[in-house]
């Protein structure tokens, strides 16, 4: 028995590190014209006043302090919330393709944010506020809106019903949001950058939000990780084990939900992460999610991380959408996965 | 604990497209009884199961000891009855041990490690039940046999005094189902509990319990022991045809 716990927290430990090691390169490299030496030499001034180099201006300061290094965060934050969350929604809804996503969170967010950009676009403190809000909104209600419904058509929330309910919903949803688009066709290109996902511009004060939240959130689901295990044998053996299906269902739900909704207010839909990385822990790591979820978000967050350095720095200066990077990578890796399954 | 049933009707859906599948049911099942609900195909023995375990909506009540299941936490249900239900396929690969363990959820407490009881308890029951030697196998790798091995491993965790298993010997080798079939036979018998059983095979629910449940289009058309369902002709009404002579015929075979 004391090796499996040790063996446990050394899988913790290990992804820390491995955690760490990625953040540090992902600060490390950029398009501004400074040395990964230098940028480290900035980082330690910064965090342990040690002095540096007069070479170093303080633009470059400003760049690395105010800029990359809370990017690199709020990407490593978004992917491990998306993870997670991701992680959570294949077990209770017993589906291995099922995300957020599928409760509508991104159709949701995304009407929030055109309605935003079209209504609040054009005032300049008020759009940059309300695009996040308004897209954490809508995300949460379209999702609220299919628990609850759900919940309606059926006591126990059997996960066939709510998966089809958020189909239908997000499909809805994502009509109104077709419909907003045609009527300001001005609006167009800014509405479909933010759904592609971005990082760029984001600062202090958000990683100041997200970070609290997915912690927190991860910690919290962490705590049901054996609800969790017993859930994705489905209703009728999770409540013969002594699980109450329904209302665990909806709290779960609700927690993943509000995780997936902070990050893309933040960032954008940015699909595919929640999908693979999962998986990716299930294979190697076992399906127990005492492991999966706190791997899921540091790996999880590590793979945004470096997402994120391909999207800024391969094509620099002009950046590629996020949301690309992921599912260039995460298609194939999806489909290696499903044919492995038929072999 | 005695379990009891007074007027109880169950059915699947709601409003318009509700289909009623149990009517009026009474059945009191003392502790310690060996219960063996018969019928044909589509005659609710199963739903019958779902309905005391509280999984389905019904009408009537249900009592298990004095409590009336409505009443009830799914906690406190799970741990007066475990049910062993049809296999269903899973995704996700736990090994044999992570699935037994689940067994033991509502033993411990929330945000706790599982205590040395529940782990011995677990090595019991992989022991019992033959899967010692694969106790760290991703349940994904396993064959249907195995799998139900697992699943009636997790139901001897939950170490209820009501235990009910719903057709337990499918996918199961003869051996296996012999063995198996044995070990809860004796298991109700000295611990006094309560073992009721959806059978298909008529001779193992004959062996496996004292008092026969016979239902037909959702309403118990007989109860009581082998000679007095037998006398009444109940089992051969519920299956539509003459058992004793297809038995007899098969059992040529092996003279």
């Amino acid at each position: 028995m004391l090796s499996h716990k040790h063996g446990y927290s050394i899988r913790l430990i290990i992804g820390c590190m491995i955690s760490l090691a990625v953040l540090l390169c992902a600060y490390g490299i950029g398009s501004a014209s400074i040395t990964m030496g230098d940028a480290y030499r900035v980082l330690m001034h910064k965090l342990f006043g040690v002095g540096i180099p007069e070479r170093i201006n303080p633009s470059q300061v400003s760049i690395l302090w105010s800029i990359r290094l809370p990017r690199v965060l709020m990407a490593f934050f978004v992917g491990g919330a998306l993870s997670v969350s991701g992680a959570v929604m294949q077990s209770v809804l017993q589906n291995p393709l099922a995300s957020s996503y599928t409760l509508g969170v991104s159709s949701g967010a995304s009407l929030g944010a055109a309605l935003a950009l079209t209504l609040f676009g054009q005032i300049p403190f008020w759009g940059s506020l309300m695009l996040p809000v308004s897209g954490f909104v809508f995300g949460l209600l379209t999702v609220l809106t299919v628990i609850a419904v759900s919940s309606r058509l059926d006591h126990n929330v059997k996960s066939t019903t709510i998966v089809l309910f958020g189909m239908v919903f997000s499909l809805f949803v994502n009509a109104l949001l077709i419909l907003v688009e045609s009527l300001n066709h001005e609006y167009l290109q800014r509405i479909l950058m933010w759904q592609m996902g971005s990082f760029s511009g984001r600062r202090w004060f958000h990683v100041q939000i997200l970070a609290p939240v997915s912690l927190i959130g991860t910690l919290v689901l962490l705590g049901f990780h054996r609800e969790l295990d017993i859930l994705s044998f489905g209703d009728e053996q999770s409540m013969a084990i002594g699980v109450s299906t329904g209302s665990v269902k909806r709290i779960l739900l609700i927690l993943a939900s509000l995780l997936t909704g902070t990050a893309v207010c933040f960032s954008g839909t940015i699909g595919f992460v929640d999908l693979i990385v999962p998986h990716a822990i299930r294979r190697v790591y076992g399906a127990s999610h005492k492991t999966v979820l706190p791997l899921s978000f540091l790996y999880g967050g590590s793979f945004m991380a470096l997402a994120d350095t391909i999207a800024r720095t391969i094509i620099s200066p002009r950046e590629i959408a996020i949301g690309a990077v992921t599912a260039l990578v995460g298609a194939p890796f999806f489909l290696w996965l499903f044919f492995r399954k038929r072999g | 604990m005695d379990i009891r049933l007074n007027n109880v009707s169950a059915g699947y859906g709601r409003g318009s497209t509700y289909v009623p599948v149990l009517r009026d049911i009474d059945l009191t099942i003392p502790e310690g009884s060996r219960i063996a609900i018969l019928g044909a195909n589509g005659s609710g023995k199963t739903t019958l199961l779902r309905t005391m375990t509280g999984m389905l909506p019904y009408e009537g009540q249900v009592f298990l000891g004095s409590n009336e299941l409505k009443n009830m936490k799914r906690r406190e249900i799970a741990s007066c009855l475990a049910m062993m239900m049809q296999v269903s396929e899973t995704y996700f690969s736990y090994t044999v041990r992570e699935t037994v363990l689940l067994g033991r959820y509502v033993r411990i407490k929330p945000g706790r490690a599982a205590s040395q009881e529940d782990r011995s308890k677990v090595e019991e029951c992989l022991r019992i039940t033959g899967l010692t030697d694969q106790a760290d196998h991703p349940i994904g790798a396993l064959s249907g046999g195995q799998l139900q091995r697992v699943f009636l491993a997790r139901t001897l965790a939950q170490e209820t005094p009501v235990i009910l298993l719903d057709e337990p010997t499918n996918h199961l080798d003869l051996k296996v189902q012999s063995d198996m079939m044995e070990y809860l036979d004796n298991w109700s018998r000295e611990l006094g509990h309560t073992l009721i059983g959806v059978y298909h095979d008529v001779n193992l629910a004959l062996a496996m319990a004292d008092t026969l449940v016979v239902l037909k289009d959702g309403q118990i058309i007989a109860c009581g022991s082998y000679d007095e369902i037998r006398a009444e002709g109940a089992l051969d009404a519920a299956y539509d045809m003459d058992i004793a002579s297809y038995m007899k015929k098969q059992y040529e075979r092996w003279k």
